[in-house]
């Protein structure tokens, strides 16, 4: 299949939720678009040969911050949602110029205990974040005084939110910054030679990725209207990279597959959640398998075939 | 109080040690964060759940037996699937995670997501210096050092160990003295996975045992390790003995989760400062 199709099918596919009008399958969907940003931030990450386990502390950060904005200082959602994910990205930028000196196996460990830190604040500050017990009372997100109570609304939203992420990346993917972006993880020297500054261009997608995640936790609070630490775990980084794994990390598209095949699995076996983690587990394994050369030689885009 | 405060923390940091030793150990030969460390723990505690609590072995022998289990299992998996990704640090990585999530799901399969207790081989205590030291948590200080102690001599003394040595410092010149790295490799993740499998035995009578109970231990094995420096088997010792103390401390003065993220500002700072961790060599 051309991309082309692929994409006209991902958009027909989009429509589904409506033809078959099932409250479960809005469901499924939207959780589907809350997801795709996300793996989009992590696809990014991945292109410039920095594995991140953070994401889902960015996440946690746009959830957390946009749904206190809205409850304790009754900010209109409009408004609270944007800036949960600016208080992501700002984090992001902010530790980015001493994470993104790290490299490998060290970066993927620096942003996991990072990611651990945040997430046992959440546990621990039960005063502001409610702890373990979870944060109750979220408003349902509003536009113009319209409040949004039903699930295709925030499907509609999920949708536009995946689509203006895809858009992006897809803009980055096309030009010269793309082009950097791909230097930057297969020779990092020659690239700054010719004159890219490599540690602006790392932080700046390190950003990016801090603000898609941002945006899918804000978005995910005033839709499911309850945050617990749990949910911005250790698992999500999993996910994100069985996500990225199965789609395919060469383009923006591949995360957006991913998403949509890997996503409904947690939902259909919700009472079999053993049977969730073999497949996540198997999936993986059989990738890693049969790219003899790991992800790296994903990552790096076959030279032939480019 | 403060004699208590240092004896649970060394009582602590002794199995910490014992974990973080396989971690590292696999990460100096193979260049491998093993994600699944936690896993083979789990494993040591579940066959002696069966073993000595189920059909009433002698504590001590299911305790062997979870370690060989383990052993065995590590061995298979090191020789199916981390072999082929050796050199290639984040596939071996992922790999790990692979490894550590069928392994969870396959014990929740198997035993369902509840926490099990079996009855305690130990009980009472004892006085020492002042303070209050449980027997059951004597009987896993003597173990882990014994097996500290065993572990030692065979690193020093026997071929393997040597030959094991070698293969972490300089891999390249280690087979061109004739070293095969694939027994190495082998006996490498097979100990480590022995050991992880005694830890999770000897701790099984003291918590309880369920599919996520190796997530913790895992996690400070981890913290350990990045402290000591990866690869570094005197720094998970050190890292260990820290870690234990410090967390006692911290666990006394505000409460366990306090003691956790203090853990891993520590790994992050170390992490950025001194990426080697204390003990780690900077090159290779």
């Amino acid at each position: 299949m051309k991309p082309l199709h692929i994409f006209l099918a991902i958009v027909l596919l989009a429509l589904v939720p409506w033809l078959l009008d099932s409250q479960y399958v809005f469901h499924i969907a939207t959780m589907i678009a809350i997801m795709v940003p996300m793996a989009l931030g992590m696809n990014l990450m991945l292109r410039i040969g920095q594995l991140t386990m953070a994401m889902p502390a960015f996440m946690g950060i746009g959830a957390y911050g946009s749904a206190l904005l809205a409850i304790r200082l009754e900010v209109p959602p409009l408004l609270a949602l944007p800036a949960g994910a600016l208080m992501a990205g700002v984090l992001a930028a902010a530790v980015g110029p001493v994470f993104l000196r790290i490299k490998g196996v060290y970066f993927v460990l620096l942003t996991y205990a990072f990611g651990q830190i945040i997430n046992l604040v959440f546990q621990e500050w039960t005063g502001l974040f409610g702890g373990n017990n979870g944060l109750y009372g979220i408003p349902k997100f509003s536009l113009f005084g319209l409040r949004l109570t039903a699930t295709p609304q925030y499907y509609l939203m999920g949708l536009l939110l995946a689509a203006l992420v895809y858009l992006a990346v897809r803009a980055i993917e096309r030009s010269d910054i793309g082009a950097i972006f791909q230097s930057l993880n297969e020779n990092e020297m020659l690239s700054r030679a010719i004159g890219s500054n490599a540690m602006a261009w790392r932080i700046a997608a390190f950003t990016f990725s801090a603000l898609a995640a941002g945006l899918s936790g804000g978005l995910y609070a005033f839709y499911i209207g309850f945050l617990s630490p749990d949910a911005f775990g250790f698992r999500l980084s999993v996910d994100l990279i069985v996500i990225n794994a199965v789609g395919g990390v060469h383009s923006a598209l591949g995360p957006v597959l991913g998403a949509i095949l890997m996503v409904p699995l947690p939902e259909m076996l919700r009472d079999a959640r053993q049977y969730q983690l073999l497949i996540y587990g198997l999936s993986l394994m059989v990738f890693l398998i049969f790219i003899r050369k790991g992800l790296a030689s994903l990552i790096q885009r076959p030279r032939s075939a480019a | 109080m403060l004699e208590q405060i240092l004896v649970n923390g060394l009582l602590a940091s002794l199995i910490y040690v014992i974990m973080a030793l396989g971690f590292t150990l696999i990460f100096g030969i193979m260049r491998i964060v093993n994600f699944a460390h936690g896993e083979f723990y789990m494993l040591g505690a579940m066959v002696v759940l069966f073993l000595f609590g189920a059909l009433g072995w002698p504590f001590y022998l299911a305790v062997i037996a979870g370690g060989v289990v383990s052993a065995l299992l590590g061995v298979v998996l090191e020789r199916l699937l981390f072999r082929p990704l050796v050199g290639d640090e984040l596939s071996g990585m992922i790999m790990s995670l692979a490894v550590g999530i069928i392994l969870q799901s396959i014990a929740l399969i198997a035993f369902g997501p509840a926490e099990q207790a079996m009855p305690r081989p130990f009980s009472g205590t004892w006085s020492l210096v002042g303070a209050a030291v449980p027997w059951d948590r004597t009987v896993v200080a003597i173990c882990s050092l014994l097996i500290l102690a065993v572990f030692y001599l065979f690193l020093k003394y026997s071929r393997l160990g040597l030959a094991m040595q070698a293969v972490a410092q300089d891999p390249q010149t280690a087979s061109l003295m004739g070293i095969e790295s694939g027994v190495v490799y082998a006996a490498a993740f097979g100990i480590a996975c022995l050991l992880a499998g005694l830890a999770g035995g000897l701790m099984a009578p003291i918590y309880t045992v369920g599919p996520y109970m190796g997530e913790l231990p895992m996690l400070k094995a981890f913290v350990v390790v990045i402290l000591g420096g990866l690869g570094s088997l005197p720094g998970a010792v050190l890292g260990g003995l820290l870690i234990g103390l410090s967390e006692s401390v911290l666990t006394t003065a505000f409460n366990s989760t306090a003691a956790l993220i203090a853990s891993f500002v520590i790994v992050l700072l170390v992490v950025i400062t001194r990426p080697t961790g204390l003990l780690g060599r900077s090159t290779r």
